[in-house]
């Protein structure tokens, strides 16, 4: 049984995968204008890099106030959308859920993508990147940046690793699994580590809270899962997947349970912060800006957003229809990153000194690196739907199943190459 | 384009946007109710009398002091900031430390006697605040806290000042905080030194203005090539 596609014309194999650079020489205009807005978007990210490398920080907005920026939004909020790719591919493995298995290679590729850009932004906000040697030779093992940044390098490497046996089936569902019992404690690993990060932070009131660790975990499975599904959704309306009504049901009620125990989670923390005898004035006073304060804007809508979304796929009589689903999870997906810009800035917005600071705006720079590195992993993304085997085989359907019953021998080392 | 209308108008819609407004009411209802204080202050020890940091005391082999503190006000320059209403100069410092022979260390009572510094000073804050003096006897003012000396938690020269102990498992020696009064609006301190402005040079802002037209040209012709299809 051959477990990859048979090499034709226009086909490269290469690291035992084909590469089906044919499809784009075939792909129509529309693809190609797609890809020069991703392009021009990549080279504008590019060229603000070169400003930032040579002006320095002064292009950017971050200053004493706010040390952090934009980046950092975007690798907490990328960190998490990474999450959901490795909760479907795991619940594949580990949990049988065979009706999420033709969507196990697009949400490894999404999960390694997400966590590059993530990368992406610390390297990028490194004024000198290649000092960034430096942490990984003389780490400093009280800072959570060090576990958080390393958990990410490791993630992003057993997920591109996991694509790859994915594509070439080596070592077939037993190493599959193997790898699942390797990828899921990393990327909790990774998760809590990026939480820590902020709650750790004694000196800042906001953050400085053990709920923050569980609530990045339910955020990062939701908005995960949510672009996944939206991912999912594009990918079938090109032709490029085939999945089943079925599937997406499943990936909705999963989704509506991770928003629940989400919005659970943050009902739970601001009930804790606003209770009088619980409350502590800093942590209360701080919060206060969230909901009626300058920050309001950004966090109000993180509240309204999330319970809509729920809401929507609550009903079990609408939740099958896909613009309800997919309306559900582009309301959460933009919850999320709300969520993490009012985190973040507004973690800063009063200092430890109790000074208020204006609420922080990127600047252009800031925001063309931003467009620069979601332009890279769309691109990536795009290409490879292109490119790269994402179809799952239908003869791997059920595959686990097969195994777990002694149906089927798990397939060997080496034995995928015949095709 | 019609289906989408006929759901907007849906009336399963319509009770889920309902729902969730009264959702989203209840809690912006809720949230903002409550601001509330609490620390944990005193630990049963006198705080704020840091005599022995200008004055050492050596004990001897007797158990006492071989050299008995100075008797004198001077240079016992101390700002009051809430206690200042109680006069200027010396006049400040007799109001409590009204002993004939200037000794520091005493303290006058509501009876007119005299006690020892280290000992019961509650009772000569009774002379002004005799109903938090009331309160505390029968543990209200500090419920919860260990029972000590009105000096144990603020300090007798600033009152609003308290002493916090550092709770397990965390070291040091505690911190002191300032309490506001509830009538008493919070008041932030004046913010950080404006920072310096963001430098964008003309030429990438030039480079984002062709950037985003050719992207959304790209786009228009992704939309406009939707509707011709």
């Amino acid at each position: 049984m051959a477990l990859v596609t048979t090499p034709r014309p226009g086909v490269k194999r290469f690291i035992s995968v084909d590469f089906d650079l044919g499809a784009l020489r075939t792909a129509g205009t529309r693809y190609w204008a797609f890809v020069t807005i991703l392009l021009v978007g990549l080279t504008l990210g590019g060229l603000a890099w070169g400003n930032a490398m040579t002006q320095g920080g002064a292009a950017m907005a971050m200053r004493d106030a706010y040390p952090w920026g934009l980046w950092f939004t975007n690798y907490m909020y990328y960190v998490g959308l990474a999450a959901g790719g490795l909760v479907v591919y795991a619940s594949v493995h580990l949990f049988g859920a065979e009706q999420f298995r033709p969507l196990s290679r697009l949400a490894v590729l999404l999960a390694g993508v997400f966590v590059m850009m993530a990368l992406l932004g610390i390297i990028t906000d490194m004024e000198r990147p290649w000092r960034a040697v430096w942490m990984l030779l003389t780490p400093n093992p009280t800072s959570p940046f060090v576990y958080t940044g390393s958990a990410a390098t490791l993630y992003m490497i057993v997920a591109f690793f996991d694509l790859w046996l994915l594509f070439t089936g080596k070592g077939g569902e037993k190493l599959a699994f193997r790898m699942t019992l390797i990828a899921l404690p990393l990327a909790i690993y990774m998760h809590t580590t990026t939480a820590f990060v902020l709650s750790m932070n004694k000196s800042r009131e906001l953050w400085n809270s053990a709920m923050m660790v569980p609530i990045f975990l339910t955020s990062a499975t939701a908005s995960g899962v949510a672009v996944l599904l939206i991912a999912a959704y594009i990918l079938q309306h090109f032709g490029i997947l085939k999945l089943t009504a079925k599937m997406f049901r499943s990936l909705s009620t999963l989704l509506a349970t991770v928003i629940i125990i989400d919005l659970f989670m943050l009902f739970v923390e601001i009930l804790s912060i606003f209770w009088p005898t619980s409350a502590k004035p800093g942590h209360t006073m701080r919060f206060s800006e969230f909901l009626t304060g300058r920050y309001a804007f950004a966090f109000v809508p993180v509240l309204v957003l999330g319970v809509t979304a729920f809401i929507l796929l609550s009903r079990r009589s609408t939740r099958h229809l896909p613009r309800v689903q997919i309306t559900a999870s582009a309301l959460y997906v933009i919850a999320v990153f709300m969520k993490r810009y009012s985190l973040m800035s507004m973690g800063f917005a009063i200092n430890p000194l109790g000074q208020y600071a204006p609420p922080y705006a990127p600047s252009l720079t800031e925001g063309l690196l931003a467009i620069g590195i979601l332009s890279l992993g769309m691109l990536i993304v795009t290409v490879s739907a292109k490119v790269l085997p994402l179809a799952v085989p239908e003869d791997e359907y059920g595959h686990g199943e097969a195994l777990e019953s002694g149906r089927l021998e798990p397939i060997a080392d080496g034995a995928t190459e015949s095709g | 384009m019609n289906s989408w209308l006929v759901f907007l108008q849906s009336a399963r819609l319509r009770s889920g946007v309902m729902k969730t407004l009264v959702l989203v009411g209840a809690l912006v209802l809720l949230l903002p109710t409550a601001t509330a204080f609490a620390g944990r202050s005193s630990t049963g020890l006198l705080a704020f009398y840091p005599c022995t940091q200008c004055h050492p005391v050596t004990i001897g082999a007797d158990g006492e002091p071989t050299e008995p503190l100075p008797i004198d006000l001077e240079k016992h320059e101390i700002v009051l900031e809430v206690h200042d209403t109680l006069g200027t100069d010396e006049r400040a410092c007799l109001a409590c430390h009204d002993d004939p022979t200037r000794n520091p260390g005493q303290l006058i009572l509501p009876d007119g006697s005299l006690v020892e510094i280290m000992g019961d000073v509650s009772r000569v804050c009774q002379r002004c605040h005799f109903e938090e003096y009331s309160e505390w006897l029968v543990g209200i003012h500090g419920k919860g806290q260990p029972k000590c000396s009105a000096a144990g938690c603020h300090d007798p020269h600033t009152p609003s000042w308290i002493y916090i102990a550092a709770l397990p498992p965390f070291q040091g020696t505690g911190l002191e905080i300032r309490v506001v009064s509830e009538r008493e609006p919070f008041a932030p301190f004046a913010g950080p030194p404006v920072p310096a402005a963001v430098e964008t040079p003309l030429w990438l802002t030039i480079a984002s203005i062709v950037g985003a037209f050719i992207s959304l040209s790209a786009l228009g012709y992704l939309i406009l090539g939707r509707f011709k299809r």
